[in-house]
């Protein structure tokens, strides 16, 4: 209890300090959202959003890829929770996960896609994907043994992956680090997206899933 | 905005240049530093059976990358790298001048030292996690210590406190677990203070690129605003007297190499980031926050050092020896002059190299003897001789007694204290080495009475002994070799002109 004595007033005052800081605030500087609208013929994609991420600020996303990577790391690194077994269901969420999944899966494509010229895109989409995957495993769904070594973790480093390669590649053919060529642009993040969904669909859904699969079974 | 990048872009030069010589101007190590450990961590990550060897091998490029764009800096001075193209302030830009190639190459270096030291220390499944995750850090380390752009360097942060958090929940334990989760508040909330500083700034000045913020800045509640969010968030994480409360749990209680890479340069990423807004974007704020830092620093290095005399357990004291040495680097905020950042860069050095020695060889005389009791120590370690050497050469540059990079470093910001007249703070460097000379020694004199062997200690691998000990001896030969890094910080002049 003492020591909320001195957290109560220290708090108001950041809030204080905060506020005032907000209100004093002089307007924004319109220079760097001009520059985004002359350079959007040369971005790939119309919707100034997916270009700042793809293109833009594309390095910033390859990090952030990184970033959703590492929390998995961390989190099969913990050892994992018991592993539950296989149950039935009920007969609500049975009926209602075979109805969600399918549309899920189509919305999560129909997102990727859209995502070049209006809201949209691999980290929207990715989520979908992701609540499909956590509501197929609320059902007690597996996945099967085959494929949850290697071929699990290919579907996630694919996104930070392909950016890289991409990264790399144009490093090699253009002389610089993720400069897309203005003709092919549009494409080639389009393809950086789709891994990217395909990634963050599979880390989210392996993220429920608490450990590494394979290991907790040991 | 596109600026030349790497050597050769005359003509006549790179005709008189030899083929090896092209080769490491024209490419850019500056992404390669960031994209290797990348790809290293995703390689590890993938193929779990052959992580060891793939880890080993990318340190071992990740050094010869830093020599490459040491070579690079040497030839054609500071370098601006513009990712996609596009320049800032619409892309992010890398930038790389003589302190972020010492940051890089101590991060190398003390790199290769931890995959060495932990290609023996973890078991098998424990190694599967480790792997990956390091490769990821050090890749984090790079692109933070490269970075020009104020946001991109917040998501830089953010891969750097995740791969810590992970890397200390790797120790077995609720002790280790309940620390980590700690650890993952404090960066979280240190994250987000920076963030918000971000916002007011790009709200303000319409930029991230460090070099525009710097020309645009100018006083404003905003700016104030700012400055000491972004001060709060980094002084968290750099864990500064008070804020260091976190620190000697999480620190003591990771696993040894993990210990060694928290304490040598997860802690000093954040600083770094620190001083380069305090020497680019913040020289408006005045002297009195100078003073604050520099109040508070010295605080840590009284307090740090206090605390140290006073622990039972080796990691514990050598963790709050860690809050001492980082006070040191927060005296050169009040000095403020050109010779006064070297020193306490130079205090950086040399700490994050011995430092790394320290725990290591604690996790040695850890792994031997199943303790880490100070009072029982000589039973274990009168049969790690090269691990007790290690321990005690470290201890000399902690202590700043020459020939040591602890020596060159306070002996510049002495040089300093004296020059601008505040010979107060040249009075702390001498406390806090008085006090760093007890801890030393109080651990030392355990070694030297006799005592019976009482029970049977463990095989220490020797790769583990000898790795601890040859970091040791990098921080003796920082001592006598002082120039060549003293030079490597003039590239670019850093730290502005005059002494």
């Amino acid at each position: 209890m003492d020591r909320n004595r001195w957290l109560l007033p220290l708090l108001l005052m950041l809030f204080v300090g905060l506020g005032y800081a907000v209100l004093s605030i002089p307007e924004p500087v319109e220079g760097l959202p001009k520059m985004l609208v002359d350079n959007m013929e040369l971005g790939g994609v119309s919707n100034p959003v997916t270009a700042v991420l793809l293109n833009f600020r594309g390095y910033d996303t390859l990090l952030e890829m990184g970033v959703l990577l590492v929390a998995l790391l961390g989190v099969w690194s913990l050892g994992g929770m018991p592993d539950y077994h296989e149950s039935s269901p009920g007969l609500v969420l049975d009926i209602m996960s075979r109805q969600l999944v399918p549309v899920l899966i189509i919305v999560a494509g129909y997102l990727l896609w859209v995502g070049a010229d209006a809201p949209g895109g691999a980290f929207q989409a990715g989520a979908l994907l992701g609540a499909a995957g956590v509501l197929l495993l609320l059902c007690g769904w597996r996945i099967g043994n085959k494929c949850s070594g290697l071929p699990l973790r290919i579907l996630i480093v694919l996104g930070l992956g392909m950016f890289v390669m991409a990264g790399t590649g144009l490093l090699l053919i253009e002389g610089e680090f993720l400069q897309y060529p203005p003709p092919v642009a549009s494409e080639l993040i389009l393809i950086i997206e789709a891994a990217a969904t395909l990634s963050i669909g599979t880390t989210l859904a392996a993220m429920f899933l608490g450990s590494r699969p394979g290991e907790a079974d040991k | 905005m596109n600026f030349p990048t790497g050597a050769g872009t005359d003509h006549c030069k790179r005709m008189k240049l030899l083929p090896m010589e092209l080769i490491l101007g024209e490419v850019p190590w500056i992404v390669v530093l960031i994209i290797l450990p990348l790809t290293g961590g995703m390689a590890c990550f993938l193929f779990p059976t052959i992580s060891k060897s793939l880890g080993l091998l990318t340190s071992l490029a990740v050094i010869s990358c830093v020599w490459g764009l040491g070579w690079q800096l040497e030839e054609d001075g500071a370098q601006r790298y513009a990712i996609g193209g596009w320049g800032a302030p619409l892309g992010i830009d890398l930038y790389a001048d003589g302190l972020s190639l010492v940051m890089v190459a101590v991060a190398a270096l003390v790199g290769l030292g931890i995959s060495v030291y932990s290609s023996s220390y973890f078991r098998r499944d424990k190694a599967n996690h480790f792997w990956p995750l390091w490769l990821f850090l050090c890749g984090a380390l790079n692109a933070l210590f490269l970075s020009s752009d104020i946001f991109n360097l917040y998501v830089t942060l953010e891969l750097l406190g995740l791969t810590a958090v992970a890397l200390v929940a790797l120790a077995d334990g609720s002790e280790a677990l309940t620390s980590a989760m700690r650890y993952l508040l404090i960066n979280l909330m240190g994250s987000l203070f920076y963030l918000l500083g971000v916002a007011f700034l790009y709200h303000s000045f319409g930029s991230l690129d460090i070099a525009i913020l710097a020309q645009r800045v100018e006083p404003s509640p905003a700016v104030w605003a700012a400055v000491g969010l972004i001060s709060a968030g980094l002084l968290l994480k750099t864990a500064l007297f008070p804020m260091h409360f976190w620190l000697p749990a999480a620190h003591a209680s990771a696993p040894a190499p993990v210990s060694a890479l928290l304490s040598a340069l997860v802690v000093k990423a954040s600083f770094y980031i620190l001083l380069r807004m305090w020497l680019e974007i913040f020289p408006i704020v005045g002297i009195s926050f100078a003073q604050l830092l520099g109040l508070l620093g010295s605080a840590a290095v009284l307090w740090g050092g206090i605390q140290a005399l006073r622990q039972t357990r080796l990691k514990l004291l050598v963790a709050y020896s860690t809050v001492s040495q980082l006070g040191y680097l927060f005296l050169a905020f009040p000095l403020g002059m050109s010779i006064a950042w070297k020193g306490a860069l130079y205090m950086l050095l040399s700490h994050a190299v011995a430092k790394a020695a320290m725990f290591m060889a604690a996790g040695n005389i850890l792994a031997a003897g199943g303790h880490d009791r100070i009072a029982d120590l000589s039973s274990i370690t009168q049969r790690l001789p090269l691990t007790l050497t290690a321990f005690s050469l470290a201890g000399i540059s902690i202590m700043g007694l020459p020939p040591s990079g602890g020596f060159i470093a306070k002996w510049l910001l002495l040089e300093a204290s004296i020059q601008s007249g505040q010979w107060w703070w040249g009075a702390i460097l001498l406390l806090g080495g008085l006090l760093a000379a007890a801890y030393v020694f109080r651990v030392v004199s355990h070694v030297f009475t006799q005592a019976e062997a009482t029970h049977e200690a463990r095989e220490v691998p020797a790769r583990m002994e000898w790795t601890a000990l040859v970091l040791a001896l990098v921080v003796i030969f920082l001592g006598v070799f002082a120039s060549w890094p003293l030079a490597m910080m003039e590239i670019g002049s850093p730290f502005g002109g005059g002494s």
